[in-house]
């Protein structure tokens, strides 16, 4: 664990001392080789999941997928800021940077804690360096507006959380992970016990986001720039999956009758905000709502607690995450040239950059969920999974695929079919980082095509 | 305007939070033979309108709650509302009646609420000198190029059924006070042929106009002097004049219920972005596509774009050929003059004149010649040119206006394209994200509706879709082939 958590640290370092013509080489290298050593956490090797142990800290089948996706995601977001940070002042760059590692570093820490309290402090302290980039790097001035959003919404839910962890340290004397997945139900006076579910669980669901409480994402998505949206889109999120998911343990027998409310919510979140996306005129827009719709399917899977359930938000987390960040990096290469996200000024792309196209039409297909990629497998899991749990809800997930399908295609077919406008035609081509980002993006979802195993998390 | 003074009148003599109002004599607002369109008194509107005074009544009460509640009124945010937002997807740079249009058909054409963000930049808001406010007003059909022609006749269908376009929910109705008496070309010997091949165009295209002989120009208008006169070209239907200020009004009213933001600011620069500074302060905003039209200022714009630092004769250096030119407008007063069926007269000398208002006030001018251009540092008339070259062809062709009284004057820019003296509609070839709609000399004004929905085709279809106007585009500058009215005014 130290091994990519100093160098994480170092990072920091770097990006002050290093000189004005390598600072961005630097730090990409740097976290490239970072990334690397985090790839040996997918594999587990020991009976008790548990790995890479020490008192703080642990990997598991859970929670390693995500640290390899935190860690991947910096130097892609390295990657992407290049460009739109060129013109800033030199200071501005280094502490953007310096930003991006501590957003990292808390992440990283926050999905191998091994205790609940150092999880949710590092869950508190990720919304600091994001609501940073957010308001600071951001373009337009509803900026304001979208980080005290995103920073309420979710501080308002996790203060309850804090005291539910409290109280449950009281009773039960330890929020170790690798304890309290061992014990039995725990005896709490009858109508405490659904304030104790809903606190425990409502600053995840804010997260996700669940369906009601979704406001504070199309903001912040719109937004941030493109290393705050990616690494929102990618990680941010699915912090509050992997919070629910080790959380329901102790929440256990009272989940069955609990989880109700929430999965109707969910699953209804899936068709409304899918329909949601087919009358954007932003870009960037659709692209948030359709992380909601998405996260909408993780969190009902989430929600009932069965094996392929959990399997299924896993890897569909994984995929998301990865399909997410790719469509707004395509994004953001639009909006560099054009300096809009309105959809209906920036069409016709297929003519002037073919190759970019060709990187829309594979992640806009990863995002409808099409076979092989892994996308579809975790969709398909959890349809499965949620259809085991009552035949009805497959016309929410039937319809919520049918319309997903439309909106990528929607998305497609308008930013890069059509007539080309008049103020297009002398674009600057597509630079080879753009092509490599692309490729990192895709790469991983590609060859996770052959090895699913590896995001099957601990209930495989 | 008069929701605002209606405010300020609640404001300072509210008793409580509602307000009782006095109720006025009767207004007929139908469409009668003698309206005069513009309310006289200055004072309170003449109707009662509940959602109207709902709005206000609200407003009012908000602004009562929010004073009366504790904490203060500090935002982070607005440090001065009137600057312009950060980022839009479209700047048009001029608030005349071009910007306008663009930006009305804009929104129009857009297929979702909200769907492009538009600013119009205009950086005077009383227009003291814009071109559209002191035009004549006058709209005909009578050009050589098909191109006016569809243009003309769009706009003028499109003005007969204005409040089907341009009205707005619970506001009075537009009123452009559209006098379709028509025009009256005038031709001498040497150029009827040039009238009759215009006339058999403008036929083809649509138009409704007619040709006529002295003898039946002196029947039909019997104060006119036809000696001289040859043939004679009469508009019979969507000619006249109209309010071009009631048609500004209209389009920015709907523009701006339609979710257009005004800004009243200058462009200074254009740094990859457009820059605009409002006293000392300024902004950048950061745009996808800016649309000059700066009517007679668009030269001095597009200057800024450092076009004229690339060599003469490369597409890169092709300069945009508009600059503004003085014309002088004289309103007289003449007891015994032409009926109330005076159409637009223009004489082949230059010289032409209208009907204004029912009191026997006729508006008149003429263009000067090219050597004598007034100088265009200021918009003070000149009245001995009044003297010198229109009195004396006035009263020739009209012997009624031997006898005439000036009353008032007053002078405004053309937007004058000195390379063939038609609009600019198009994209411009080097910088792809400048449209074009300007330089139309002297009959912008005529065409701005449909010039404006062809912009708006342009930017949001990516070509023209009811009117074909490429002939009217850059191209023609670049290749030097200038396409010429014959007959101009």
């Amino acid at each position: 664990m130290l091994k990519i958590l100093i160098p994480t640290l170092l990072l920091i370092p770097t990006s002050w001392l290093a000189k004005a013509k390598w600072l961005w080489p630097t730090t990409l290298l740097h976290s490239f080789i970072i990334t690397l050593f985090s790839l040996a956490w997918l594999k587990n090797t020991t009976e008790t999941n548990w790995s890479t142990l020490n008192p703080y800290m642990a990997t598991d089948p859970l929670s390693s997928p995500l640290l390899t996706l935190t860690c991947c995601l910096l130097p892609l977001m390295i990657l992407a800021s290049q460009n739109h940070l060129a013109q800033d002042p030199l200071v501005r760059q280094r502490i953007y940077i310096t930003l991006l590692v501590t957003l990292q570093l808390s992440l990283i820490m926050a999905f191998a804690a091994t205790e609940l309290t150092m999880f949710y402090v590092m869950f508190e302290t990720s919304l600091i360096p994001t609501l940073i980039l957010i308001t600071r790097w951001g373009n337009q001035m509803e900026r304001l507006n979208a980080g005290t959003y995103f920073l309420f919404y979710t501080l308002a839910s996790s203060l309850p959380l804090l005291i539910t962890l409290l109280a449950f340290q009281n009773k039960t004397g330890t929020l170790s992970l690798l304890i309290i997945q061992l014990l039995g139900p725990i005896p709490i006076s009858p109508y405490v016990n659904i304030i104790w579910w809903t606190t425990s669980l409502l600053a995840f669901l804010v997260k996700m986001p669940l369906y009601g409480v979704h406001l504070w994402l199309p903001k912040a998505h719109v937004e941030a720039p493109i290393a705050g949206s990616m690494i929102l889109a990618a990680v941010l999120l699915k912090l509050g999956g992997y919070g629910m998911m080790r959380l329901m343990l102790i929440l256990s027998p009272l989940a069955k009758e609990l989880c109700y409310p929430f999965i109707i919510l969910a699953l209804w979140g899936v068709l409304m905000t899918s329909s949601i996306c087919l009358g954007q005129t932003d870009l960037k827009s659709l692209i948030a709502y359709s992380s909601v719709s998405h996260m909408g399917l993780v969190a009902a899977a989430i929600l009932i607690q069965t094996p392929w359930g959990l399997t299924g938000a896993l890897i569909l987390m994984i995929a998301h995450g990865l399909t997410s960040s790719a469509l707004f990096c395509l994004a953001n290469t639009n909006y560099e040239r054009t300096h809009t996200r309105t959809m209906i000024l920036t069409r016709g792309s297929q003519m002037i950059l073919p190759l970019m196209a060709t990187w829309w039409l594979i992640t806009c297909l990863a995002n409808l969920a099409l076979p092989p990629l892994p996308n579809l497998m975790g969709e398909l899991i959890i349809i499965s999974a949620l259809l085991g749990w009552s035949w009805w809800t497959i016309i929410f997930t039937g319809a919520g695929a049918l319309i997903t399908a439309t909106y990528s295609l929607y998305m497609y077919l308008m930013t890069q079919r059509g007539p080309v406008p008049n103020h297009m035609i002398s674009m600057n081509p597509s630079h080879s980082r753009e092509h490599l980002l692309l490729t990192l993006h895709l790469l991983p979802l590609l060859l996770l095509v052959f090895k699913p195993t590896t995001i099957w998390g601990s209930a495989y | 305007m008069s929701a605002w003074r209606r405010l300020h009148v609640k404001v300072r003599r509210a008793h409580g939070l509602f307000t009782s109002r006095r109720v006025t004599e009767q207004y007929t607002w139908m469409y009668g033979p003698s309206t005069l369109g513009q309310n006289l008194s200055t004072g309170k509107p003449l109707r009662n309108d509940f959602f109207k005074e709902l709005e206000a009544q609200l407003a009012a009460m908000r602004k009562k709650a929010a004073d009366a509640l504790p904490g203060s009124s500090w935002s982070p945010f607005d440090i001065n509302p009137n600057l312009p937002p950060e980022r839009a997807d479209i700047v048009i740079i001029g608030g005349g009646v071009m910007g306008w249009s663009i930006a009305y058909w804009l929104k129009q054409k857009e297929r979702v609420r909200e769907g492009v963000k538009v600013i119009v930049v205009e950086r005077d808001l009383t227009y003291s000198q814009a071109s559209t406010v002191l035009s004549a007003g006058g709209i005909r059909q009578q050009f050589s190029l098909p191109e006016n022609i569809h243009l003309s006749l769009a706009s003028a269908d499109f003005m007969r059924n204005i409040n089907e376009h341009l009205g707005v929910l619970n506001e009075d109705p537009v009123d452009l006070q559209f006098n379709q008496s028509g025009y009256l070309f005038l031709a001498s010997e040497e150029v009827a042929h040039i009238m009759e091949e215009n006339y058999s165009t403008q036929r083809q295209v649509g138009a409704k106009v007619t040709l006529l002989s002295p003898t039946q120009l002196k029947e039909k208008f019997p104060w006119i002097n036809t000696d001289g006169v040859a043939l004679a070209s009469y508009g019979l239907e969507n000619e006249g004049w109209f309010d071009p200020w009631s048609l500004l009004n209209a389009f920015r009213r709907k523009a701006m219920s339609m979710g257009v933001i005004q800004c009243c600011g200058e462009v200074t620069d254009f740094k990859y972005t457009v820059q605009m500074p409002k006293g000392l302060e300024y902004q950048m905003v950061e745009c996808a596509i800016v649309v000059n039209a700066a009517g007679a200022f668009s030269g001095k714009l597009a200057e800024m774009l450092g076009i004229s630092s690339n060599p003469k004769d490369t597409i890169a250096g092709t300069p945009v050929p508009v600059e503004p030119r003085k014309r002088y407008i004289y309103v007289v007063h003449c007891p015994d003059g032409p009926g109330l069926d005076t159409p637009f007269l223009i004489d082949y000398s230059g010289m032409y004149f209208r009907r204004e208002g029912l009191g026997g006030n006729y508006i008149t001018g003429a263009s000067p010649k090219e050597a004598d251009e007034p100088d265009t540092s200021n918009l003070e008339v000149d009245h001995q040119f009044f003297e010198d070259s229109v009195w004396p062809r006035l009263a020739y062709r009209v012997p009624a206006f031997e006898k005439l009284k000036v009353t008032s004057a007053w002078a405004g820019f053309y937007d004058y394209n000195t390379f063939d003296q038609n609009g600019i509609i198009g994209d411009h070839p080097v910088i792809n994200n400048m449209y074009f709609a300007t330089g139309f000399s002297g009959h912008g004004l005529q065409q701005s509706p449909a010039a404006g929905r062809a912009v708006a085709e342009l930017i949001l279809d990516g070509n023209f879709k009811t009117l074909d106007m490429r002939g009217l585009g850059f191209r023609r500058i670049m290749a030097q082939e200038p396409i010429l009215e014959r007959n101009i005014l």
